[in-house]
């Protein structure tokens, strides 16, 4: 069956389409899970990709926090890297050449401690060929300034879409942070302010402390929790998402799987980023690709967008109806 | 020089040594390329938790049996699980990853100080240095120094007799060799034999590490560490095994390297040791009598 289908060109369609975005296939790598691709280019096929999100960017390199940065937790470890990067400079002269000739869309998430970084960031990276978006990075746990100081209250979060997006002509993306009582109402105010999609969740604000040495485990303190233990709080927080806002929605966190994917695009997200789950497994992203196919096929769709948002929300049981009542 | 994920065939898993244990597995791409001081990243087993992976060097590389063998030690919930799986099974391996032990830049007698399970990747290391090889070999004169926390963690002696070098074994608690650290032996035989080296390789805990890394400094002799730290994925993109690095041009500013990608071979130079966290200790010490 499948055989015949490849035969008569009917291929499965895993094409998506975010707002000014168009993607080959709705499988991305997150910010800073896959350096800036050369690191992964012996275990993915770069081409293959929907698009790979670059490791945060800022104007100058920044040199991130003290070790330990990272602990492994319960199905999930906590990051403190604190946005190591090697600034705007670098990534233009060394790091984006390498990935052009790869060609692959290319999202560069930018971050900044001020609105004015973001802006000239933003302005940088205008009409440079090669670079598919931009994501705003205003989730970071990690660092003390900007972060999720500019994504945690909406009117600020607003106003710095705003005058970003009067920088530059590229679609553009808000990361929005789970670290929040209401996402939606981020989510809102950063669509009012002109971002063309969102993409949820950052990591989840956490701690691990060891109680022998009595110390805290990251020397930062807190850091960001990601992995397959946020799946649950990403997933909700994509479903409220989609739910108070008509831009695109990007689904992430703890996507590990095919299966885990398709959860994402059900609720609504039209394309997903594969984060903590290429740590665990280089080839991460492309099983995920080709087991998304597998079961679309399964199900009997021949287009990814048919399967997009259709979750039934409604609550069925079949022996006992009555059971919805409670 | 490419990097794989192989689901290696486990051909052993077994106690060496007091929590000490050897794997041996069947990976021929990894196998083919390995060399000594790089290290795989090992999935423990299915499922997520634990979820990371874990780095473990090298111990011995048998390229032409598509084989290479790494010992460690349960320390943890990670390495616990590893020394329940079993022969015939099969592990997900991701490597030849970081860079490798350098031949010695000038002639001249070799030390090579290994701490508890640091002995692991300088034993692939000693038969490269002893027999003629590839990369290393022709070296005379090496002399090994190997100390553990107690006699019945140690290697048996067989295991080095067929290098046919001296070694001078240590324990804290003077149930074999010297009574004292390993560092307390290098000490003691350089001072006694007037012994020289040109070069030294050392690979042990933090606080071992420190101290050859003084002693090296301190006398201009170039040292390579293999250090470790957390890491999550191996290949340099995430960042977490961060280690506080001297900057030439601005020394008071932060900057690091990455064990992964960086090392885990450096020079004793290359790291900024009163920046580490958790500072260097004193490791518990028995009273020798």
């Amino acid at each position: 069956m499948e055989q015949d289908a490849a035969a008569a060109g009917h291929a499965t369609d895993l094409r998506v389409r975010l707002g000014p975005l168009t993607l080959a296939n709705p499988v991305m790598v997150a910010s800073g899970t896959f350096g800036y691709g050369e690191e992964y280019a012996d275990f993915v096929d770069l081409t293959r990709l929907g698009a790979v999100v670059v490791k945060g960017i800022s104007l100058e390199p920044r040199a991130g926090n003290p070790p330990p940065r990272i602990v492994e937790t319960p199905s999930g470890m906590i990051n403190a890297i604190g946005l190591e990067n090697v600034g705007i400079d670098k990534f233009l002269e060394e790091k984006l050449p390498a990935l052009q000739s790869r060609r692959v869309p290319v999202i560069v998430n930018i971050l900044g401690n001020t609105a004015d970084q973001y802006v000239e960031l933003a302005s940088r990276l205008d009409g440079i060929a090669g670079i598919a978006a931009l994501e705003l990075n205003i989730s970071c746990p990690n660092v003390k300034e900007g972060g999720m100081a500019f994504g945690a209250d909406p009117a600020m979060a607003g106003h710095l879409v705003e005058k970003v997006r009067r920088a530059t002509r590229l679609p553009l993306i808000t990361k929005l942070t789970p670290n929040v009582t209401s996402i939606a109402a981020v989510a809102k105010a950063v669509e009012a302010a002109g971002t063309d999609i969102v993409s949820c969740i950052n990591t989840v604000s956490a701690l691990a402390v060891d109680a022998f040495s009595r110390r805290p485990k990251l020397a930062n303190l807190v850091g960001g929790l990601s992995g397959p233990a946020i799946k649950p709080i990403a997933l909700r927080c994509v479903y409220e998402t989609v739910q108070s806002v008509r831009c695109p929605v990007i689904g992430i966190g703890g996507i590990a799987s095919a299966v885990d994917a398709m959860e994402f695009l059900l609720v609504g997200a039209r394309a997903i980023q594969v984060g903590t789950a290429n740590f665990v497994r280089p080839t991460a992203t492309m099983e995920i690709l080709e087991g998304i196919e597998r079961v679309l096929r399964f199900l009997g769709l021949s287009r990814i967008e048919d399967y997009i948002g259709t979750l039934d929300a409604e609550c069925r049981f079949p022996f006992a109806e009555e059971a919805c009542r409670f | 020089m490419g990097k794989y994920q192989e689901e290696a065939l486990i051909l052993a898993n077994e106690g060496v040594a007091d929590t000490t244990w050897r794997l041996v597995l069947e990976c021929p791409r990894i196998a083919a390329e390995a060399r000594p001081g790089q290290f795989v990243m090992l999935q423990i087993r299915e499922g997520t938790d634990p979820l990371l992976r874990r780095p473990f060097s090298f111990h011995r590389i048998h390229p032409e049996r598509a084989v290479f063998e790494i010992l460690y030690r349960v320390v943890g919930r990670g390495t616990w699980w590893l020394s329940q799986t079993r022969q015939g099974s099969r592990v997900s391996v991701v490597g030849p990853l970081g860079n490798a032990f350098r031949p010695p830049d000038r002639p001249g007698p070799v030390a090579v100080v290994g701490g508890g399970i640091g002995v692991a990747p300088l034993y692939e290391l000693l038969h490269q240095l002893a027999k003629p090889s590839a990369f290393f070999g022709g070296a005379v004169d090496i002399h090994f120094f190997y100390g553990t926390r107690t006699a019945a963690e140690m290697l048996p002696e067989s295991t080095f007799s067929e290098l046919n070098l001296p070694v001078h074994r240590s324990t804290d608690d003077g149930t074999a060799g010297f009574c004292g650290t390993v560092v307390d032996l290098f000490r003691r035989v350089l001072e006694k034999d007037r012994w020289r080296p040109a070069v030294i390789y050392a690979c042990g805990s933090l606080p071992m590490q420190f101290a050859v890394a003084q002693w090296a400094l301190s006398r201009g002799t170039p040292a390579q560490l293999s250090l470790e730290s957390l890491m999550a994925c191996g290949l340099g993109a995430c960042l977490g095994c961060a280690l506080p690095a001297p900057d030439p041009k601005a020394p008071n500013a932060d900057r690091y390297v990455h064990v992964c990608k960086d090392g885990p071979i450096f020079e004793a130079g290359s790291i900024r040791w009163n920046k580490m966290q958790p500072p260097p200790v004193t490791p518990p010490t028995f009273v020798c009598v």
